[in-house]
């Protein structure tokens, strides 16, 4: 008896740094900007109670719509370009294509480069004059090509485009991982049954690999909603804010303009958004993820 | 010669200051590279008084203002910092600053240009003191002038003149029917569009502050401006420019005129090298102007001391040495102006020896009428640091690239600009 007490009191010390970690620097934040997002509070004046105001303020901001709106078309662009993207570069490492080991750590690469520093060399491939990209379609005979960044047609694409480059190594090593563990017999037995290379990829791969998928697709969705470092590089959320996502824009409010409150109520909407479309996958896994 | 200075300028200030005892004083500052240059005279400042000891910690303007703002928050400001025109009445209104007004003399002040002074002066206290001042100018190309054979601009120069002049410096030198070379070049920052704006007796807010409420010389202003693009073309989209930083345009050869700050003198120096010759010009003032209305664009970095520091009479002897006749003028790079007429009328400081020759031109600026524009919230609703592509900015980058129609743009960025106004 004395034992087993002894036995908590223990667990609970080496516990308690990860607890009380997790408390003061996770768990009170998350409840006191909960209860700041009915402040309004200028960071240094005195916090003054305004209801749901913060709320009904940025529902009825055509700011905030327009955020709103480039942050479902970025997650449109982000999600399925990564995961799709991923997938390929996945099946063909899995498949045995040459240097597969250089390649793996070739698109890898960019996932734990600086990002500031890449991006800054996108910023030179998108210039519009003496950029890369811009050149190289004059050489093919595009005399107007787009001024990426500046034009608000084509600059939240440009971002999405760079985080996806960014980001599909992470994917891809994922779901190569899911690949591995996928019996060769399978593929053996579907080549025996006469099933091409496509029938294959969409019989047996995809279906065995859905686990995976939807994990990386969780990922993903709550990734999109945080882009933030590539942005601020790359377009500052412009032009005109035509690429301020919902991150940039809680971080205007609350380190240029210091709207705290203001910032805390935009987060909760996030959080509420994200957490429900990832519920509304959890909800729908089981009719497309193949757990046995 | 630079270290006697600083120690007879930190042996002046220190004289009256001979009790401190075993005293940190903390100092932050948003321009690490100014306070690297800044630690021999911080270091005289300490010799001459005993026992003290200045504790600095800078950071880039990003991370300055979250930083301190946090700082305030907790009630634990720095003794001194730097305090931006921009931002010092929203800081004053929120009392975070210390009321220096008894410990400034009207012959201490009677130093430093009046200008730059006033703007520390906020609802009649004296709650923060100017460093230095910036103002914007015309920069201009003399090579591509004199090779167009065009007079360089003179202070009498009006709109016509500036706008006869780009014309002929736009240049299609192979004649392919694309413009090789710009009359001028154009952004919709505050640096490059409020001098003309204020030369024209514009004003964007009310009387009190409170609201964005265009006059017509401000309007008038703006279509001039972007008409330079849209209607005259002698100056470039800003998006066909994208991948070129703005202020690099003119001083890499692409256009023969620029309007920005001061500040940019050392970047131009850097990057013409003797490449050709350059001067700099006042913004010429506008057809709408008065002698009531006509405002020089200028504003200053300013020292403050937090509001409950224990060491305000240390802190502002230590804000008069780092201002003051303790400084050098090798201190103040490019186009940042001491506030300390001594220094700023110096030869150290004038540099007649380099481009542009006519430096002391930004001395003429600073003896003018001076108006800021600043407000509450300012950077919200005209766009700055990273709200940069926001607000006003935005919806200008969308006239100058010839999207939206003026008209449009000002009814957005009015009725977004009293929206963070009035929060």
């Amino acid at each position: 008896m004395r034992s087993s007490r002894k036995v908590r009191i223990t667990a609970l010390l080496f516990l308690a740094p990860t607890i009380i970690g997790l408390l003061v620097f996770r768990l009170v934040p998350i409840g006191w900007s909960f209860a700041l997002s009915f402040y309004d509070w200028k960071i240094f004046d005195t916090p003054t109670f305004v209801g749901f105001g913060n709320y009904a303020h940025i529902f009825s901001s055509p700011t905030a719509y327009k955020v709103f709106l480039n942050s479902a078309y970025f997650s449109a662009i982000y999600v399925p370009g990564s995961i799709g993207l991923a997938l390929v570069l996945a099946v063909l490492l899995n498949n045995g294509l040459r240097s597969s080991a250089f390649f793996r750590g070739a698109f890898f690469l960019p996932y734990i480069t600086s990002t500031v520093a890449v991006t800054l060399a996108w910023r030179w491939i998108f210039s519009t004059k003496f950029g890369l990209l811009n050149n190289f379609l004059g050489w093919l005979g595009v005399d107007n090509a787009p001024a990426w960044l500046a034009d608000p047609t084509w600059a939240l694409p440009a971002v999405a485009l760079v985080s996806i480059w960014k980001d599909v190594g992470f994917y891809m090593i994922l779901l190569l991982a899911g690949l591995q563990t996928i019996d060769p017999t399978l593929y053996e037995a579907a080549r025996v049954d006469g099933a091409k290379p496509i029938q294959r990829f969409f019989k047996v791969t995809v279906p065995l690999l859905t686990r995976s998928l939807f994990f990386v697709m969780i990922l993903a969705l709550v990734r999109s909603t945080q882009t933030f470092e590539i942005t601020y590089a790359l377009t500052n959320g412009g032009p005109n804010r035509a690429s301020t996502t919902l991150a940039f824009y809680v971080y205007q409010n609350a380190f240029v303009e210091f709207e705290m409150g203001y910032a805390a109520a935009l987060s909760y909407i996030m959080c509420f958004i994200l957490g429900l479309f990832t519920l509304t996958n959890f909800y729908f896994r089981k009719r497309w993820v193949h757990d046995g | 010669m630079k270290t006697i200075r600083y120690a007879l300028g930190a042996l002046i200030v220190g004289a009256g200051m001979a009790q401190a005892q075993d005293t940190t004083l903390s100092y932050m500052s948003w321009d690490p590279e100014q306070l690297e240059i800044e630690q021999e005279a911080i270091a005289a400042f300490e010799a001459a008084n005993p026992g003290v000891k200045i504790e600095t910690s800078a950071m880039p303007p990003k991370d300055y203002w979250p930083r301190l703002s946090a700082l305030a928050a907790s009630g634990d400001l720095p003794d001194v910092f730097m305090m931006s025109s921009g931002f010092v009445k929203e800081w004053a209104a929120a009392d975070n600053l210390a009321d220096l007004s008894g410990v400034v003399s009207d012959d201490e002040l009677a130093n430093y240009y009046e200008g730059a002074a006033s703007i520390g002066v906020i609802d009649g206290k004296r709650v923060a003191f100017p460093q230095n001042w910036v103002a914007p100018v015309l920069y201009y190309n003399i090579d591509m002038f004199e090779a167009a054979g065009v007079p360089l601009p003179t202070t009498d120069w009006t709109w016509d003149d500036f706008l006869s002049a780009a014309k002929a410096l736009t240049i299609d030198e192979n004649g392919d029917g694309t413009v090789d070379v710009w009359g001028m070049s154009l952004y919709g920052r505050y640096a490059h569009i409020e001098p003309w704006v204020f030369r024209n007796g514009g004003r964007y807010l009310n009387a009190d502050e409170t609201a964005l409420e265009l006059n017509d010389e401000a309007v008038n202003a703006l279509k001039f401006l972007t008409d330079l693009v849209n209607v005259e073309g002698v100056a470039p989209q800003p998006q066909e420019m994208e991948g070129v930083r703005q202020q690099d345009i003119m001083p890499l050869g692409m256009a023969a005129m620029w309007v920005d700050g001061s500040w940019n003198i050392a970047n131009t120096r850097s990057i013409v090298g003797d490449d050709f010759r350059w001067g700099i010009a006042q913004v010429p003032v506008g057809p709408d102007a008065t002698d009531d209305n006509v405002a020089a664009y200028a504003w200053a970095d300013m020292l403050a001391v937090g509001k409950d520091s224990d060491n305000t009479a240390l802190a502002w002897a230590f804000i008069q040495h780092m201002v003051g006749e303790g400084r050098d003028a090798s201190d103040f790079l490019g186009g940042k102006v001491p506030a300390y007429i001594d220094i700023a009328t110096s030869e150290g400081w004038l540099e007649s020896d380099k481009m542009p020759a006519n430096k002391g031109l930004l001395l003429e600026i600073g003896a003018q009428n001076v108006y800021t524009g600043f407000s509450k919230n300012w950077s919200g609703w005209r766009g700055y640091d990273s709200t940069g592509s926001s607000g006003m900015n935005g919806e200008l980058d969308e006239v100058l690239n010839g999207r939206k129609p003026l008209d449009e743009a000002i009814d957005a960025f009015v009725l977004y600009g009293n929206d963070v106004l009035s929060r």
